[in-house]
């Protein structure tokens, strides 16, 4: 039977390797949350090769569980088969905007971004008072949850480059749009050409960025090929702060939360624990660390798209950090500061920052 | 589903309990077996009370009710043959009461195994049937299929530790058996009679589970054998020896091999590897134990032996063992897994039985288990889209369990019959048996309503 | 009163940001009007600050979000917040529910309670502005 759709000709294999054993059950967190075997991985191969077998059809019945998944690849990570479900789901969501079958959420987001410059449709760029555009070693890029969510926490990045000495500049960056790829369509051409020729036009060598998933798209996708070809380098700040000697301590109880587009995805787990274990002497772990690490809810599109489910997600999360007795949850990503403080409890008393806004805190107290 | 039943069921369950969504059907048609079919709709239930008005509208309606765990099941218990109401119990997921003076907890079904685990061990107890699938099965589908695991030869398995349940009866009516004392022999032992059952005679909304002290210490070692022989009288050997493993795993040939192609693992090529732990309050305890392992081991030429060290080096000498399963499961397009068991003193006949039968069929058999009780896992690799080795898949099958009877052991230590296995049930009971058996089933499900089609106990044809 | 399919309870006094205010006698009660969650779409997040927080007028004292929206809610007269409606932490949709009863969100001790005229309140005024905003979203979409 010819392969109607791009997911079958690239996947279909590994779709058929899944051996129904559930085990992704144990670590898929949007099944964690709702005990709905059709949204947990095994349900989703197990929908995929209906489809294949022609027993359903692919259309807005599937939306529910096709793009109710954050991509966290927690499953992937717990499969004995290895089927990669991320790239088979991301791959799916393609095909279904292809015949007109798309979550509104996602489709909004793709709209948003052929007229606005970030996803959040939001027109004035916040002001962070620093100067844009300018000649300098490395561009910082913000990031859109950075840019209009968690303006505070880029605020205090900001505040501890400039503390650290660090020869960089902003630019008027526009939405890196990398998360169109995980919700069914394109990285936006308009909007990586504009990037590139800003970083460019600064002259700079490296590019540093506080969003994992922007990181992960620098790197990634081939839309950004002009970076490498250029000789830029594109770090993610947590290994760019690696490099320096924080002098500033904390005794309180601190633990950590891997984003999954910073581990998993892109296998960085060490740097930030490197910087967070010189600053922090009482530092725990939680059970799920690591390659193992519960997803806060939010990727994959799934916060835009599932909300309520997201923010109760990252409360699951939450109370995993709270559990370890840990004052503070430390993090390297905007959007899972952002997801995790909307599901904080009154009664939970954690603070959650990002490593380097912690940082500036910490600087300001002393 | 008829509307008005449909309606009824959101009645005693609620709304949101309720679901015949085409992607809760599609996911609620499988378990972990090669078995599907779909059912009309899925429950939620959240206490006894919903349970039992759900199975007495079915048993009115004569409606089919398959309940259902984490559905890892290996042999279809959980695949919904007749349609029907899949009962989801893992909403039920509640720690009722963990009581160490009275050495027990009690737990609502969908309590996933690891969550219990993860709940005793603060209090350093331990509940021993140590299934692989832990992470997600819960226990309710453990007692359904008495799971075992590999802690089997020392702590038994589920049903050595089922005090007490709460049970939902066919009818909707609810009852309890056994007794939270620590032993007790009043009345029929019904709680023996559901744990294993499969779900076909009631469905457990409460278990009481007996706990251990968890031994804090423990002792791994490995040892290779190029001659089969050697490792099963080493297997004999070690379990008459006076002290008792709490895990021997035994990993046959072609699993050695497969493991090499796929792993950087480079394991000796031998005929058997095993795998012996014990455990104790002390480390001394375990390591007199083991002592006495290792002796049996170089006592029966092996090729090699190691004593773990420490932690680290425990977990290397695990890590072949651990990989098998996932290894195995990627060679072929699909696999069937069995857990034939036999009496001890068989374990090599039963190795070299199954080596035959993978030569007589031309297939890729790769064999591990636990040495430890007889339970071994042979895994039949093989490609599910070519009709013709699907066919000598399922000859190999009935040639695998006619030995293993012939042995005198039976079809499954651990996985259930389920729909896998129905049809080989007459080689292993007798008449007689087949008839008590459904005798029983009659009893207690006169309609045929709960998990109906299951265990071979049906005259009606699939 | 029913302006074009919203609904706008005459009595209550509004901010321009279309947030309503109840005057209880020592305390005010805040919330959000029909007209903002419906363009709003389902809550997801409502902060609730610390009880005694001193309220200013036209500052913002705390956001709140629905899948597409961040919103910020300003003070609609100075004061302290004395009550939190804390139902709305783990079920945010009870705005979406019911805005003017079990979706209350703020209660706001005054400081001087004729900050009151300031806002938004006859029948007429309520008509005039709602009718504007109606037009002005209209013309954004």
């Amino acid at each position: 039977m010819e392969a109607k759709y791009d997911f079958v000709k690239r996947y279909r294999d590994q779709i058929l390797k899944c051996s129904k054993c559930g085990f992704c059950q144990a670590v898929c967190p949007v099944f964690g949350l709702t005990l709905r075997p059709a949204l947990n991985a095994r349900g989703k191969m197990l929908i995929l090769k209906e489809v294949m077998d022609g027993q359903i059809a692919l259309d807005d019945t599937l939306i529910e569980t096709l793009f109710q998944c954050t991509t966290c690849a927690n499953c992937l990570k717990n499969c004995p088969s290895d089927v990669n479900v991320p790239e088979i789901i991301r791959q799916v969501r393609k095909d279904m905007v292809g015949i007109g079958s798309c979550h509104p959420a996602f489709r909004g987001m793709q709209q948003v971004l052929q007229s606005h410059s970030n996803i959040y449709a939001e027109d004035e760029p916040e002001d962070f008072g620093r100067e844009r555009n300018k000649k300098a070693r490395s561009v910082y890029f913000i990031g859109c949850v950075g840019s209009h969510r968690e303006a505070e926490s880029t605020l205090a990045t900001l505040r501890l480059l400039d503390r650290l000495k660090v020869d960089y500049t902003l630019i008027d960056e526009v939405c890196c749009s990398g998360v169109l790829e995980d919700v069914g369509f394109q990285t936006n051409e308009r909007l990586a050409r504009k990037n590139i020729e800003l970083v460019l036009a600064t002259g700079s060598e490296t590019i540093i960025t506080g969003c994992p998933y922007c990181f992960r798209t620098f790197t990634q996708n081939q839309q950004y090929a002009a970076f490498k070809e250029n000789g830029i380098d594109v770090l993610h700040i947590s290994q760019f702060l690696k490099r320096f000697d924080i002098e500033v301590k904390t005794d309180r109880r601190v633990t950590y939360h891997d984003p999954c587009d910073l581990g998993r995805h892109c296998g960085i787990y060490q740097e930030p624990r490197d910087t967070i274990q010189k600053i922090a002497s009482n530092f725990v772990e939680m059970p799920r660390n690591r390659e193992n690490a519960l997803c806060c809810g939010a990727g994959g599109g799934v916060r835009g798209a599932f909300a309520k489910n997201s923010i109760a997600m990252a409360r699951r999360r939450i109370q995993e950090a709270v559990d370890t007795g840990a004052e503070v949850l430390l993090t390297e990503c905007n959007s899972c500061v952002h997801n995790l403080t909307n599901a904080r409890l009154r009664k939970q008393h954690i603070g959650i920052y990002t490593t380097t806004a912690f940082i500036n805190l910490l600087m300001d107290a002393g | 589903m008829e509307e008005r039943i449909k309606q009824a069921l959101i009645n005693i369950v609620g709304e949101t309990n309720y679901t015949d969504n085409l992607i809760d059907l599609v996911s609620y048609s499988y378990d972990g077996s090669q078995h599907r079919h779909r059912p009309f709709c899925a429950v939620w239930p959240e206490t006894a009370d919903h349970v039992s008005g759900v199975l007495k509208l079915a048993n009115t309606e004569k409606i089919a009710v398959i309940p259902r765990g984490a559905g890892t099941g290996l042999s279809g218990m959980a695949v919904p043959v007749r349609g029907g109401i899949v009962l989801d119990l893992c909403r039920m997921n509640r720690i009722l009461k963990i009581s160490i003076e009275d050495r027990l907890a009690v737990v609502e079904p969908g309590v996933v195994y690891a969550d219990l685990e993860k709940a005793l061990a603060p209090h350093g107890f331990f509940f021993p049937p140590d299934p692989a699938s832990g992470k997600v099965s819960t226990l309710g589908g453990n007692v359904a299929t008495n799971a075992g695991g590999l802690k089997g030869a020392k702590y038994g398995t589920t049903r050595d530790y089922v005090l007490s349940l709460q049970v939902v009866l066919p009818d909707g009516r609810i009852m309890r058996t056994g007794s939270k004392a620590m032993k007790s022999v009043s009345g029929y032992d019904l709680t023996r009679l559901f744990v294993g059952s499969e779900g076909t005679l009631g469905v457990v909304t409460e278990i009481t589970l007996k706990i251990n002290p968890k031994p804090s210490a423990s002792s791994t070692s490995l040892a290779t054998f190029d001659k089969l022989d050697d490792a099963g009288r080493a297997v004999s050997r070690i379990m008459i020896s006076g002290i008792v493993p709490s895990a021997l795993e035994i990993l046959g040939r072609h699993t050695l091999s497969a493991i090499n192609q796929n792993t950087d693992l480079n394991l000796p090529e031998v005929d058997a590897m095993l795998l012996a732990e014990t455990d104790g309050y002390t480390q001394e305890e375990a390591d007199f134990q083991m002592r006495r392992i290792i002796d049996v081991f170089r006592n029966n030429h092996p090729r090699q032996v190691q004593l773990a060290k420490n932690d680290r080096e425990a977990g290397d000498l695990w890590l072949a063992r651990k990989s098998a399963y996932g290894v195995l499961a990627r060679i072929k397009s699909h696999f069937v897994l069995e857990d034939v068991t036999v009496p001890m003193a068989n374990i090599a006949e039963l190795l070299k039985g199954i080596e035959a039968i993978g030569e007589r069929y031309n297939l890729q058999i790769a064999t591990f288990g636990h040495a430890g009780d007889g339970n071994l896992h042979p895994q039949i690799l093989y490609d599910g889209y070519d009709s013709e080795e699907v066919k000598r898949v399922e000859a190999a099958c009935r040639d695998l369990f006619e030995l293993a009877i012939a042995l005198e052991g039976t079809l499954t230590g651990e996985h259930g019959i389920g729909l896998s296995k129905a049809q080989y049930m007459t080689l292993e009971h007798d008449p007689v048996a087949m008839d008590v058996m459904r005798s029983i089933k009659k009893i207690f499900d006169p309609h045929d309503i709960l998990n109906p089609g299951k265990m071979g106990l049906d005259t009606q044809d699939e | 009163m029913e302006i074009e399919g919203y609904n706008m309870p005459e009595d209550l006094y509004y901010e321009g940001n279309h947030f309503w205010v109840r005057d209880e006698g020592d305390v005010l009660v805040m919330g959000m009007d029909d007209f903002a969650r419906k363009l709003a779409g389902e809550i997801v997040y409502v902060q609730l600050p610390e009880e005694g927080k001193m309220i200013e007028t036209g500052k913002k004292f705390a956001k709140m979000e629905s899948g597409k929206w961040l919103g910020k809610v300003f003070g609609p007269v100075s004061g302290e917040l004395v009550e939190v409606n804390e139902a709305l932490e783990e079920n945010p949709g009870l705005i979406n529910e019911d805005c003017y009863g079990k979706g209350w969100m703020y209660k706001i001790k005054p400081r001087d309670k004729s900050e009151l005229e300031k806002l938004i309140h006859t029948a007429e005024d309520i008509q005039k502005w709602l009718l504007a905003d109606i037009e002005k979203y209209a013309k954004e979409k």
